[in-house]
């Protein structure tokens, strides 16, 4: 097998530098970090307890090896990746952690954290897997005792007026990306998808002014692009969490653009708003519960619950769908077949790539890239 | 691998052979029901059989017709079909096997002719799944549903308190049991609304009642196997489980495991055991290979028995008032996740659930059935297909490291015999005994 090319060392990567800014943060504010890993706890209540939520993210390709002495090596290789960086070290940033009953391998990797290595703060946010309505009244319940846990920790009631401004803030950027996504509809988008994903990892970092400074700074980067470049094959990126935007330069460089997607970190968290409702745990309810669309909650069976993506692949006028998918991610693996057969039902061409983790060899990963690139354009 | 590598299981007790008669019994009854049009009904490990009785249901269970897929050998045959479906052969062979079967049943319009079971699952009229064990459960069901049968489909979502949580706090218990509540409640609502008839109540007390007396029967006779020799190996253990899941309720399994208790028990009065000479005894910890089950037999041949398994003590006995049998289903759901809760990990691994994975503080399930099983050695069986059971034994063969007991982890799977290397793992475990061996001789010097 030839030795791919290390795509990581091309430029910085988003996790080292955020990273590096929150550390900044801390020191600048003297709040606690919260580390947290998928979004069904909302951050939202993490800031209004006076602590800094920071959504923590691993560094594809580096060696996973510190996990083995807790882990077997037949796991997502994501999760294994942030217990390698935990049993390092590499989060000594934060002072505490939480972890959504997410999905499996998410919410195994909390016992084994919390019991190697132990932080002043934990919680298990635990999550029913259907949005029937008993199984929303446990979620807004849990809210309830995840907001209690923090004020214990922090010292800081969570007011409710504190909530509402905190979601108010949340839904500031959330508008700000919206029109930055409105921009990837144009013919020649006025961001790549690789800036895209680099700038929306900064909104699970960086305190909400600060990454909206910087979302209005690429929008206005955006707007004012009038490029004359023919028109690229257009690209919708479904699948496991995406923490490091290699596989979109990937693409990219292999003469497509990136102009949606679906996986963890991208769109689904910024979509919609945090709606207003009276009971601010009502709206965050339907938002990080009811309305978040991740294939770890049941939503009967049936090609219909991949509506959304059919819509949002129309409306950003994707040509072809690349999916992504990590080693062991039972989730997105076991929804492939029915998803593969309706996009084709739909007219849209889907290429899976299967990766440990480590966008490698990335040769490999790139010729089939060229390929499909070459098929739909 | 290969067939020759393979062999079946030879059991020990009379009990368990006679189930060669007394299943095929049940089967044909179920088969002369479904040729009547009755409604027949996939479940999942974690719908309580005992309402699938109350409603009179046929019912079938995937993960078992798995297990028996894999023990004929014809397992690979439905894996294969699915992987060339698109799915992944990193998932669940039983969610491969059932997928393969699936699409190989609606190709022909009946069942594939491999089928270990004569006219296979049946045809479906409703899927019954539950988010008991693991994640990709939610997913199998909604798959079977979307791509080969248009049925409805209700699973249940029983949660339990995380590990660090404290489930004696009544705020607490009231968040979880309430959801256990409302969920039964949709559960029964959907049965009533698919059958058309309306859950008699007192024949569900009935049921679990006699379900009850099976289970403490089941419990009794598990406790014997501390006797030294151990009366009853892993081919009866993994073998019993079967009559619970079928005859649930019926006078039969009562008189089953009745038997069984009575037969075991005059075992350990006459000290027989598994093998004449008792050397090791072990804990199993993991699904086991069904399509190799001669494994057992094959250890038991020098000497190595197994007295406890971790896997498939979800049958767990529990004392429960039957007065509101709904409620009993709730608080023995309840029960049990106070049980996991007490023990985290060690108690049932194979469980996803926030209870179970973490709630090592504490913790001395591992200690106490060392002591009381009189345990020289623990082996570990890493599913490759398995997250579910294999996420943890690393840790639980680092907890035997604290205690001082040998350990061993083995890969493989439970109903994919390609992954099984006969060679590779033989000498695995011989070099196992070998360590057990040398750590008894450093102990009785």
């Amino acid at each position: 097998m030839p030795a791919g090319k290390k795509v990581n060392t091309k430029q910085p990567r988003a996790t080292n530098l955020n990273e590096e800014e929150i550390r900044r943060i801390k020191t600048d504010t003297g709040k606690p970090v919260i580390g947290y890993l998928c979004c069904f706890a909302p951050p939202e209540i993490i800031s209004a307890a006076g602590a800094i939520p920071y959504r923590i993210t691993g560094l594809p390709g580096e060696d996973n090896s510190a996990a083995d002495a807790y882990t077997e090596p037949y796991g997502c290789t994501y999760v294994r990746n942030i217990l390698a960086r935990a049993t390092r070290g590499e989060f000594d940033f934060i002072d505490g952690l939480v972890i959504s009953h997410s999905c499996d391998m998410v919410q195994r990797l909390y016992g084994i954290w919390t019991y190697y290595h132990p932080l002043p703060y934990s919680y298990l946010f635990n999550v029913p897997h259907q949005v029937s309505p008993w199984a929303q009244r446990f979620y807004k319940r849990e809210l309830g005792f995840f907001k209690e846990s923090l004020e214990q920790f922090t010292g800081r009631v969570v007011s409710p007026e504190a909530l509402v401004e905190e979601i108010g803030i949340s839904n500031q950027s959330r508008t700000l990306v919206r029109k930055l996504y409105e921009q990837r509809k144009k013919l020649l988008p006025g961001i790549s998808g690789s800036e895209m994903l680099n700038l929306l990892m900064a909104g699970g970092t960086l305190p909400a002014k600060a990454f909206q400074a910087k979302l209005k700074e690429a929008l206005l980067k955006a707007e004012a692009a009038h490029g004359q470049e023919s028109a690229k094959p257009r690209i919708l990126i479904w699948g496991s969490i995406m923490d490091d935007n290699a596989l979109f330069r990937m693409v990219e460089e292999a003469g497509a653009v990136v102009v949606a997607d679906d996986t963890c970190i991208g769109f689904r968290v910024w979509e919609k708003d945090v709606p207003q409702t009276v009971d601010p745990y009502d709206g965050l309810t339907e938002h990080y519960f009811v309305n978040f669309q991740c294939p770890r909650t049941d939503r009967g069976p049936g090609s219909k619950r991949f509506d959304y993506l059919v819509e949002r692949a129309h409306e950003y006028k994707a040509d072809g769908i690349i999916g992504y998918v990590i080693s062991f991610c039972d989730p997105h693996k076991l929804d492939y077949p029915d998803l593969r057969d309706y996009l084709k039902a739909e007219g849209l061409p889907m290429l899976l790539i299967d990766d440990n983790y480590s966008f490698e060899p990335a040769g490999a990963i790139e010729t089939r890239l060229q390929a499909f690139v070459e098929m739909i354009g | 691998m290969s067939q020759s590598e393979m062999s079946r299981a030879k059991r020990h007790l009379e009990t368990t052979a006679r189930m060669k008669e007394m299943l095929p019994r049940f089967f044909m009854r179920m088969m002369e029901r479904r040729f009547s049009n009755e409604p027949l009904a996939w479940c999942m490990v974690g719908v309580p059989p005992e309402l699938l009785k109350a409603f009179d249901l046929l019912f079938e269970w995937p993960e078992n017709f798995g297990t028996m897929c894999a023990s004929r050998l014809v397992a690979p045959r439905f894996i294969e079909v699915a992987e060339g479906d698109g799915y992944s052969p990193e998932l669940c062979s039983y969610v491969t096997n059932t997928m393969g079967y699936c699409k190989l049943f609606k190709e022909k319009g009946e069942a594939p002719e491999e089928s270990p079971l004569p006219g296979g699952m049946g045809t479906p009229a409703m899927l019954l799944g539950s988010g008991f064990i693991c994640e990709p459960r939610w997913k199998w069901f909604q798959s079977v549903a979307t791509r080969f049968f248009d049925v409805p489909v209700y699973s249940t979502d029983p949660l339990a308190p995380p590990w660090d949580v404290d489930p004696t706090d009544p705020r607490i218990a009231e968040h979880y049991l309430t959801l256990l509540r409302e969920d039964l409640a949709g559960q029964i609502e959907f049965l009533e609304k698919q059958t058309g008839k309306k859950l008699d109540i007192d024949a569900l007390r009935e049921i679990m009642a006699l379900s009850h007396q099976a289970l403490a029967y089941w419990r009794d006779t598990l406790a014997l196997r501390r006797a030294i020799p151990s009366p009853m190996g892993s081919t009866d253990y993994f073998h019993a489980i079967i009559p619970q899941m079928y005859l649930v309720g019926d006078q039969e399994a009562v008189d089953f495991y009745r038997e069984m208790y009575e037969e075991v028990k005059n075992r350990v009065e006459r000290g027989v055991g598994v093998v004449e000479e008792e050397k090791y005894r072990l804990i199993w910890f993991g699904l086991p290979p069904w399509f190799n089950m001669g494994i057992f037999n094959y250890l038991e041949s020098h000497g190595a028995v197994f007295a406890y398994e971790s896997t498939y003590n979800v049958g767990d006995y529990f004392e429960v008032d039957l007065s509101d049998p709904l409620e009993a289903l709730v608080r023995r759901t309840w029960q049990r996740a106070l049980k996991m809760h007490e023990f985290g990990a060690e108690a049932m691994p194979e469980l996803c659930n926030p209870a179970v994975f973490g709630g090592f503080v504490g913790s001395n399930l591992l200690e106490e059935l060392t002591r009381d099983f009189s345990l020289t050695g623990a082996m570990m069986h890493l599913t490759r297909s398995c997250r579910a059971v294999s996420f943890g034994e690393v840790h639980t063969r680092n907890r035997f490291a604290q205690i001082g007991l040998p350990s061993l982890i083995f890969e493989s799977d439970m109903a994919d015999p390609r992954l099984w290397s006969d060679a590779q793992i033989k000498t695995r475990l011989h070099a196992f005994l070998e360590t057990m061996d040398k750590v008894q001789k450093g102990v009785n010097k």
